[in-house]
């Protein structure tokens, strides 16, 4: 009789003895290795855990072979709610003694779920954007792939600016909340530092859907530039409505954050045209691992890699690259893994801080392509430039060490 | 032209574009006495209809005729298959069905379209845009207004000075007095609400190339929808184009005057409406 059965019988029979159920199926799982991928799955998310799916499942793919071990990969949708998300965290902590967790939707979830999993001695990779992830809100367990907002700006609006020499007059249109404070703080600071004028800044909440009055703002700012700091379908709307009204043709557009190719298609060529987009990913980009990836999502997904999918590729290799490199799937030993490394990835070297869980990788500055200049129907833009920039050590928020 | 005249005209034309999302639900709120949580699909199909049509070659103003008569019938028979076993019943009922309707409706969209935003082009006809001194206002904005305006005038004629307007007038009062006249009160109704969602599938086509067709519009769409019809008063027509011009010019001056609170001033309004008159501005008693 195979171990696993013997234990089987063993839990169905009650002769289990001292044995908790958890202990039971932490048994039958020992020689396995279970993913838990969190993201919205149903709602005005949805999108982000189709493509994530895509991504994680894609990985598992093509590591598995490699791991020595089988590897089941479970997704839990979280709706794009937070409490939801935290209430399906703690019953995969707690029912299905789930230990290592990859995504998130959104910023408020992975915040709130890291805590959790934190709790419960787990390791978390996720991709969100809020900086207080690796930043005042860092713990052991939690680490992001993707860039922070400093990044994000520094490799935007600087090389912009040293671009469009004569362009002093910049207009911001920000999101209130932690997000979008964080990347006009950091926007402020690049201003200062290349003398560009600050001429104003609109404030709007996350529930905006109409932004003409902003733009009005912008207009009557005669700004040289609108720098626009909010993301997702609301950076969708934003330059949809700026084009519309005129703005394209007297100011230049910068979307300092944007999804890239799936935000790029939504839009289409005659919007993000001559428009600069900040992105975290490009499947353009010329490096090995890219190409790699890149192939292998269009012969198993027949489709061009979108960001979410490439994010969730980027973070479940990581865990599964963490585990086969520990050789253990004990949570605190890959943690330590994790730390401390380095590899080769989708958007070139990339490597694990150890003092904030920050990985420090390549941010992009897309230009948006002529329809005619368009050589296949997912080339919307050409990277104008990428780079790496994050805060250091001493101007980090975060106290791990 | 200063900036604040500019955010009138701008406010005006959002305004308009709020009386459309919002005039469908005031007929079946205000005339049929139904909570509708579903409107907001109407408006969502519409949009959808258009981006499907246009992708399959087909013109902006041939999905503009043909989407809001699909989802009209769609709407007739959602009322006599589903809807109209909910009237009696308690309004939170009506909430429940109607939502559950919408909840499909989203998820099925998310099958058939994918989860993602899509994009409708403007018009090669309505590109461009209106030079007001130093700003540019599109002009394809300036003919949804347009098209709202006569909209407004056709359903007020529709409902306050033809035969059919009347019935659903009296219907809305006395549905027993109305059948006694040997009127088919149930197609009434049915007709009336295909009225509401055929307007609102004409909000969706018109809103199309201004914002794109995503999943999530529907739930947009029937809270700005709620925020008018409370405001103007429900069932009335005159209340929902100046409820939603007020709402427009309030979010559009303040997005100047203090940008963070531009929405939240919108449901300032509201309450205050509320307060001073509970039927809304111009709300039946």
């Amino acid at each position: 009789m195979k171990r696993r059965d013997f234990l089987r019988l063993s839990a169905a029979a009650g002769l289990a003895g001292g044995f908790g159920v958890a202990d039971i199926q932490r048994a039958l799982a020992a020689d396995g290795l279970d993913l838990y991928m969190l993201s919205a799955f149903s709602g005005p998310f949805a999108a982000n855990g189709k493509f994530g799916e895509m991504g994680g499942r894609l990985a598992v793919k093509s590591l598995s072979p490699s791991m020595g071990r089988s590897v089941a990969y479970h997704t839990i949708d979280t709706q794009g709610n937070t409490g939801t998300a935290v209430r399906k965290i703690q019953e995969a902590i707690n029912q299905k003694q789930g230990r290592l967790f990859l995504g998130g939707a959104l910023s408020s979830e992975a915040l709130a779920v890291s805590r959790e999993i934190e709790h419960a001695g787990g390791v978390y990779i996720t991709y969100v954007g809020a900086d207080e992830i690796t930043g005042s809100a860092c713990n052991r367990a939690t680490f992001r792939w993707a860039v922070p907002t400093y990044g994000a700006i520094r490799q935007t609006v600087a090389p912009v600016a040293d671009m469009l020499p004569k362009a002093k007059r910049w207009y911001t249109i920000t999101p209130q909340y932690v997000f979008g404070e964080g990347l006009l703080n950091n926007a402020k600071e690049v201003f200062r530092e290349k003398g560009i004028e600050h001429v104003g800044n609109s404030y709007h909440s996350l529930q905006d859907k109409e932004f003409s009055g902003y733009l009005t703002n912008a207009a009557a700012s005669n700004a040289d530039v609108l720098l626009i700091l909010n993301f997702s379908q609301q950076s969708i709307d934003t330059l949809r409505q700026a084009v519309s009204f005129g703005l394209k043709r007297k100011m230049k557009i910068v979307v300092a954050w944007s999804a890239g190719l799936d935000q790029f298609a939504t839009l289409g060529p005659d919007i993000c045209e001559d428009v600069f987009f900040g992105v975290q990913y490009w499947h353009g980009h010329d490096a090995p691992a890219n190409r790699a990836f890149v192939a292998l999502n269009r012969e198993v997904n027949r489709a061009t890699p979108t960001y979410f999918t490439a994010a969730d590729f980027a973070v479940t290799s990581m865990m599964l690259d963490a585990v086969r490199r520990a050789n253990t799937t004990d949570p605190k030993r890959v943690a330590q893994t994790l730390e401390s490394m380095k590899w080769a990835g989708i958007t070139g070297d990339e490597e694990m801080r150890a003092f904030d869980h920050q990985v420090s990788k390549n941010y992009f500055l897309m230009r948006g392509k002529a329809k005619a200049k368009m050589r296949d129907a997912d080339d919307f833009a050409e990277v104008v430039s990428f780079g790496k920039s994050f805060p250091s050590q001493g101007q980090s928020q975060c106290k791990l060490a | 032209m200063g900036i604040y005249l500019f955010q009138i005209i701008n406010g005006i034309g959002l305004g308009m574009i709020y009386f459309l999302v919002a005039v469908g639900l005031s007929i079946t709120l205000g005339l049929l006495g139904f909570v509708n949580f579903a409107h907001g699909m109407f408006y969502l199909l519409g949009a959808y209809l258009t981006f499907q049509i246009v992708s399959w070659g087909g013109s902006f103003w041939a999905a503009a005729v043909a989407a809001p008569l699909v989802v009209a019938v769609l709407a007739f028979t959602l009322e006599r298959a589903i809807l109209v076993r909910t009237y009696k019943l308690p309004h939170k009922y009506q909430i429940v069905a109607t939502l559950g309707i919408v909840l499909i409706a989203q998820e099925a969209v998310v099958m058939l379209w994918g989860p993602l935003g899509n994009g409708v082009s403007v018009p090669d006809s309505l590109a461009g845009v209106v030079s007001l001194g130093n700003f540019q206002y599109p002009l394809y904005r300036v003919f949804v207004v347009a098209v709202a305006a006569v909209l407004a005038i056709a359903l007020w004629l529709l409902l306050e000075r033809t035969t059919f307007g009347a019935l659903v007038r009296a219907g809305s009062e006395s549905s027993e007095m109305v059948k006694l006249l040997g009127v088919d009160v149930r197609t009434l109704t049915s007709l009336t609400f295909a009225l509401g969602g055929m307007i609102a599938a004409v909000a969706g086509v018109l809103i199309a190339p201004i914002r794109g067709a995503d999943p999530s519009m529907s739930g947009e769409a029937l809270g700005i929808a709620f925020v008018v019809v409370i405001i103007g008063g429900m069932g009335s027509f005159t209340g929902s184009i100046v409820a939603g011009i007020l709402v427009g010019v309030v979010q559009s001056v303040m997005s100047t005057l203090w940008s963070e609170g531009a929405q939240l001033m919108v449901y300032v309004v509201m309450t205050l409406v509320l307060i001073a008159a509970p039927r809304g501005i111009l709300g039946r008693a």
